[in-house]
């Protein structure tokens, strides 16, 4: 008997582990209870020695001195930013005006969610705000004019959920860390195939109009409220002035050299900056003189979409450009998102905007969450310790790599089992427990299968014979690869019936009892949660079908590494500063030993002008 | 019981008065991180003690905050099986885990923490990087929070016994995931 325990350490520790969680006792102690009884069995059979646990402070001690790179502080910037912007009232504003731009289309407000949740993603990375918002203000219109009440449920679940996935979301920054992979990296391979996930959902939408008119009319003309003197919309005048500033701003971005996600960032930021000055010569000026330069409709939409866009260049621009790390984009985004809320409350003279008992709130539900997010990271660190001494990270990679069909089957199986995971766990558990354990075999398949080597060849990475055997020099962009990839498959953990966050922040504010619209004064029946559990399920689909064709096209997210403009991580591109943020080699988060040699990347040599992986400054030991 | 309950009530009172003054951290890190940045990025300036003034801001919020978090029930659970079950089911499978669980997992940190967390004290332990900090504050706010924490661990299981003896009505079950989301949503 004690031979058996003796001998099969990791899956009984990896059993009890499932088990324990499924108490429903908090997840983070249930993690490190089970780690302790472990290395107190482990010490009773003598396969550790009697100072064991003593280790359990230095872990600790390592999660809170940055070991794991400085990217986790970057967490608790980016949520207190979320929740900022979400009482300041930014989302109101743009649902209400990109509702006016698309109303009158067919499936037009459907569309106005997708763009606006877009939007919010790009500002933020809180599912929660996007979601409550939308629901609030979309879906009695939406209902009120007759849409598919499951179509409208599910586009504004979905919408919300965006925020995951478009940097910079929260799911991303915790991947990067857990992969010892740059934020930055992770950013970008995850823009362009978030931005691509919202086209199909306003695809799906479009197909649905096709096929059923009926359940996404447009809005009846006197909907509209905005009007121009002369009756009309104004939307010539937007659409000039929306064309002509792009096109300005491609024309400027044309020889930059800029690439990729940074493009598509900075020509946001120069289009908005050129319609600006229109805008406010027409409200400040012109219009008291009679004279219309643009419709009011332009104006309004103008000056919406200068908040968020501002706050998206703050932050992405800035992280993309290599002019702050990741966790100062976070920094001064929050900073930014209380002077805007600051300037909304003068200009709209509305202490609701922004006061005391907000920045309160927000700053205790940011304690929170930050506190049950790094606690749970602290507990995985308590189980590794005992899971590593026995080595079970090597059960869980000998099992992964012995998979059939290489680094294909590989995917598959990971995907499927985080698919059927997310039903019952959300993303941080998925992140800091099922994650870490992936990292080791992925490492050796991205580095060594077939597959893998073919695919690194036809995307024109180095590939090089170590030791015997063929090899990947340079894993970063297949792993920043694959962190995509799952991060766009955790979304579902969102979505998932009947324990989505996403499903569980809309019911929470559709309404659950008939109620009489006050718009038109009928009475309009309660949206049912079946309602909306069906409604989630086409965008469940597409967010698969993204899964599939990200792995079909790696090149969208690989190429996206490798932007020219800087390379490197959390890091200053001024080189290595005096800021610990360059000198500390990142290792590996989550469940990896502490003072795991960095060298496991940075010892082969990278061929000139190949992108660097996770920065390693070999001039500095370790921190141990 | 009546004494324990209003012991149990001024733990309460006191973890959640310090979680919330800890929440400021958040705010305090902000500024210094976007100061940093600004210093170095225009005057070149920025040290490694800028940088380890954050992870201690960021360190005392998420330690100092976890009692009250779990007072307030929103430390995440995998509560997809035991939803269904009877509140008082619960509350004995909630007794467990803070006897069997975090009273253990709290009580091995502190032991092995204080220590640690001495050690360094008594020899002024810098930082491994250039110009940064003394860990010995760093290090001491580990047997701090979890030595709260095991305070905290022994109010749950007051509350949790009078639920179970029926002295007291039951506290707010396992928070819905409405009620803790992993984005910090309220509530509404």
């Amino acid at each position: 008997m004690t031979a058996f325990i003796a001998a099969n350490m990791a899956p009984l520790m990896f059993a009890a582990l499932v088990g324990c969680l499924l108490l429903g006792y908090p997840v983070a102690f249930s993690l490190g209870a089970v780690g302790l009884l472990f290395a107190a069995l482990g010490i009773e059979l003598g396969l550790f020695k009697p100072d064991f646990m003593q280790a359990v402070p230095e872990r600790i001690y390592g999660v809170m001195s940055g070991e794991t790179g400085t990217t986790l502080l970057a967490i608790p910037f980016f949520t207190f930013m979320g929740l900022i912007l979400q009482r300041s009232g930014m989302a109101e504003d743009l649902l209400e005006t990109v509702g006016q731009v698309f109303g009158g289309m067919r499936g037009g407000l459907a569309y106005a969610v997708i763009v606006v949740g877009a939007l919010l993603a790009a500002t933020t990375g809180v599912v929660a705000a996007s979601v409550i918002s939308m629901g609030l203000i979309s879906l009695p219109i939406m209902l009120r004019y007759g849409y598919d009440r499951r179509l409208a449920a599910g586009t504004i679940a979905a919408s919300g959920t965006l925020a995951q996935i478009i940097p910079p979301s929260l799911v991303l920054i915790i991947l990067a860390d857990q992969f010892a992979m740059p934020v930055n990296l992770m950013y970008r391979g995850a823009l362009v195939p978030g931005l691509m996930l919202a086209g199909l959902y306003a695809l799906f939408v479009f197909a649905v109009t096709l096929w059923r008119p009926d359940a996404a009319p447009g809005l009846p003309p006197e909907a509209i409220a905005d009007r121009e003197a002369d009756g009309s919309r104004g939307l010539t005048s937007l659409a000039v002035l929306a064309g002509g500033s792009t096109a300005l701003a491609l024309l400027l971005m044309a020889d930059s050299g800029v690439h990729g996600a940074d493009r598509i960032v900075i020509t946001l930021a120069l289009t908005i900056a050129i319609a600006f000055p229109f805008a406010v010569l027409n409200a400040m000026v012109l219009r008291r003189a009679g004279v219309v330069l643009i419709s009011k409709l332009a104006e309004r939409v103008v000056f919406v979409m200068v908040p968020p866009l501002a706050l998206i260049f703050l932050v992405l621009g800035t992280i993309f450009l290599g002019l702050a790390t990741p966790t100062e984009g976070g920094a001064m985004g929050a900073l930014g998102a209380l002077a805007l809320a600051g300037i909304k409350r003068a200009t709209d003279n509305d202490p609701a905007r922004l006061n005391w008992t907000i920045v309160r709130d927000a700053l205790e539900r940011t304690a929170k969450l930050s506190s049950f997010v790094l606690f749970i990271l602290i507990g995985a660190r308590i189980f590794s310790l005992t899971f590593y001494g026995v080595d079970g990270h090597k059960w869980v990679e000998h099992l992964l790599t012995s998979l059939p069909g290489g680094l294909y089957g590989f995917l598959l199986v990971v995907n499927l089992a985080v698919f059927l995971l997310a039903f019952f766990l959300d993303f941080f558990e998925l992140a800091f427990i099922v994650v870490p354990l992936l990292k080791p075999a992925a490492e050796v398949i991205f580095r060594t299968s077939a597959e893998a080597l073919a695919l690194a060849k036809s995307l024109g990475l180095e590939t090089a014979v170590v030791g015997g055997k063929e090899t990947v020099l340079d894993v970063t962009p297949l792993i920043i690869w694959f962190g995509v990839l799952l991060a766009v498959n955790m979304q579902t953990s969102f979505m998932h019936p009947p324990f989505g966050f996403a499903l569980m922040f809309l019911r929470s504010v559709a309404p659950a009892e008939p109620y009489t619209d006050k718009v038109t004064g009928r009475t309009t029946a309660p949206v049912t949660t079946a309602e909306i559990y069906w409604g989630a399920l086409p965008f469940l689909a597409i967010q698969l079908v993204m899964v599939a064709i990200l792995i079909a096209a790696p090149g969208m997210v690989i190429s996206a590494t490798r932007t020219p403009v800087t390379q490197v991580g959390d890091t200053q591109p001024s080189g290595p500063g005096p800021n610990a943020d360059t000198t500390k080699p990142p290792t590996a988060g989550g469940l990896s030993l502490p003072g795991t040699p960095p060298a496991l990347d940075g010892a082969k040599p990278l061929p000139p002008g190949t992108p660097q992986g996770p920065m390693l400054d070999l001039s500095v030991p370790p921190r141990i | 019981m009546i004494t324990l309950l209003s012991a149990s009530a001024a733990i309460d009172r006191l973890t959640a008065a310090i979680g919330r003054y800890a929440a400021w951290g958040v705010l305090a890190a902000c500024v210094v991180a976007a100061a940093n940045a600004i210093a170095r990025k225009l005057f070149g300036l920025g040290s490694n003690a800028w940088l380890e003034t954050q992870w201690l801001l960021f360190s005392a919020v998420f330690l100092l905050a976890a009692p009250w978090t779990l007072a307030v029930n929103e430390h995440i659970r995998i509560d997809i099986l035991t939803g269904r079950l009877s509140e008082r089911r619960r509350a004995w499978l909630d007794l467990a885990g803070h006897v069997l669980f975090l009273m253990p997992v709290a009580a091995v940190v502190v032991w092995t923490s204080l220590p640690f967390a001495l050690t360094s004290l008594a020899q002024n332990e810098g930082s491994s990087n250039f110009g940064g900090l003394p860990q010995w504050p760093l290090k001491l706010l580990i047997p701090i929070a979890f030595g709260l924490l095991l305070l905290q661990a022994m109010s749950q299981i007051i509350k949790t016994v009078a639920v179970l003896a029926g002295t007291v009505r039951a506290s707010p079950g396992p928070a819905s995931p409405v009620g803790s989301s992993p984005n910090g949503e309220p509530r509404s």
